[in-house]
């Protein structure tokens, strides 16, 4: 005999595992290596910092290869994306993104570099997807 | 009846159809691959909301309460990772009264501040290197312990949270205290008995 509150619960999950996306596996050819020198700083600044969270979405971070998450993301004032990065910030649904990717010992233009190379890659594969 | 078999009994005119196509029609098994995958995503969605709804909201956006590894002295909220144990540590003693339920889950660590959390099995072991050196991938295997074999599971663990990473990295008992927000910390491991 199967317990009726365990069957529920096994509907339920199925329920809820047919929504779960993919796990994203991210892969170093995906971090598009351009030819500016200030983009290629930013990109080992990026990778050392940020990669972390942003190329899997950990704790909902925004992946720059999923031009869903960022279409609405690059008509932003760069500035607003700036002070996101280097002071923090809450998102709607109380996401956090924190005070320069959790590294203090990071500069203003060190979090800015990596915010351009971040934008970049976004831009490139919303091209990408475009064409 | 063991939960991997369980065998959905709704009536003979419902099915369960998922977003990609499948179905899963009355009399059929649950695979044991998709019962754990399910398993840990309720499990980390609890505990996602936990920290963003509780614990960013309160203790960093509003700023009305601490959230603490001490939190009876400190009276503070308890950290994701102490709910996390607390709910598997309920579970355990909830299902033993529920023979129909039958899995374990816990959250361990190859750096663990605290032995207790750290692997024992070769499963574990091997999963937990598994899912630090291959981000974004999960492990899964079967193993025997004590005659029964199991399914078990491994799904990253990650740092989110400059509070997780500056405590785990400054920590007396640590082994490890280089971790980065992002980096991959320990692991969730799910186990199932499963027959043969």
């Amino acid at each position: 005999m199967i317990h009726r509150g365990v069957t529920s619960s096994v509907y339920l999950l199925l329920l809820i595992c047919s929504v779960m996306p993919a796990v994203y596996a991210a892969d170093n050819s995906l971090f598009i290596k351009f030819k500016n020198e200030d983009l290629i700083n930013g990109r080992n600044l990026w990778i050392d910092n940020c990669k972390g969270c942003h190329a899997y979405g950990t704790a909902g971070a925004p992946i720059p290869m999923l031009s869903d998450e960022w279409k609405h993301r690059v008509i932003k004032d760069k500035a607003v994306l700036y002070d996101h990065a280097i002071n923090g910030f809450f998102g709607p649904d109380d996401t956090m993104m924190p005070e320069r990717g959790g590294n203090e010992n990071l500069t203003d233009r060190q979090v800015k570099l990596a915010v351009d190379y971040m934008l970049s890659l976004a831009k490139h594969y919303l091209n990408k997807q475009s064409n | 009846m063991k939960l991997s078999s369980l065998i959905i009994s709704m009536s003979a005119a419902l099915s369960i159809t998922t977003v990609s196509g499948n179905a899963y029609a009355a009399g059929d098994t649950v695979p044991v691959k998709a019962m754990a995958d399910a398993l840990h995503l309720v499990l980390d969605s609890d505990r996602t909301i936990y920290t963003r709804k509780i614990v960013n909201r309160l203790v960093k956006k509003e700023k009305v309460i601490k959230a603490s590894e001490h939190f009876d002295d400190d009276k503070a909220l308890v950290l994701p990772a102490q709910m996390f144990r607390f709910g598997s540590e309920l579970v355990q003693k909830r299902a033993k009264k529920l023979p129909d339920v039958n899995f374990s889950y816990s959250l361990q660590s190859i750096w663990p501040i605290n032995k207790q959390n750290a692997p024992k099995t070769k499963a574990e072991k091997d999963g937990l290197k598994f899912v630090a050196d291959n981000k974004g991938k999960n492990f899964y295997t079967e193993e025997t312990l004590g005659g029964q074999k199991y399914f078990t599971a491994v799904y990253a663990d990650t740092g989110v949270a400059p509070v997780c990473i500056s405590c785990h990295n400054k920590h007396k008992d640590t082994p490890k205290n280089d971790f980065k927000i992002g980096d991959v910390m320990g692991g969730v491991v799910i186990r199932i008995p499963i027959d043969g």
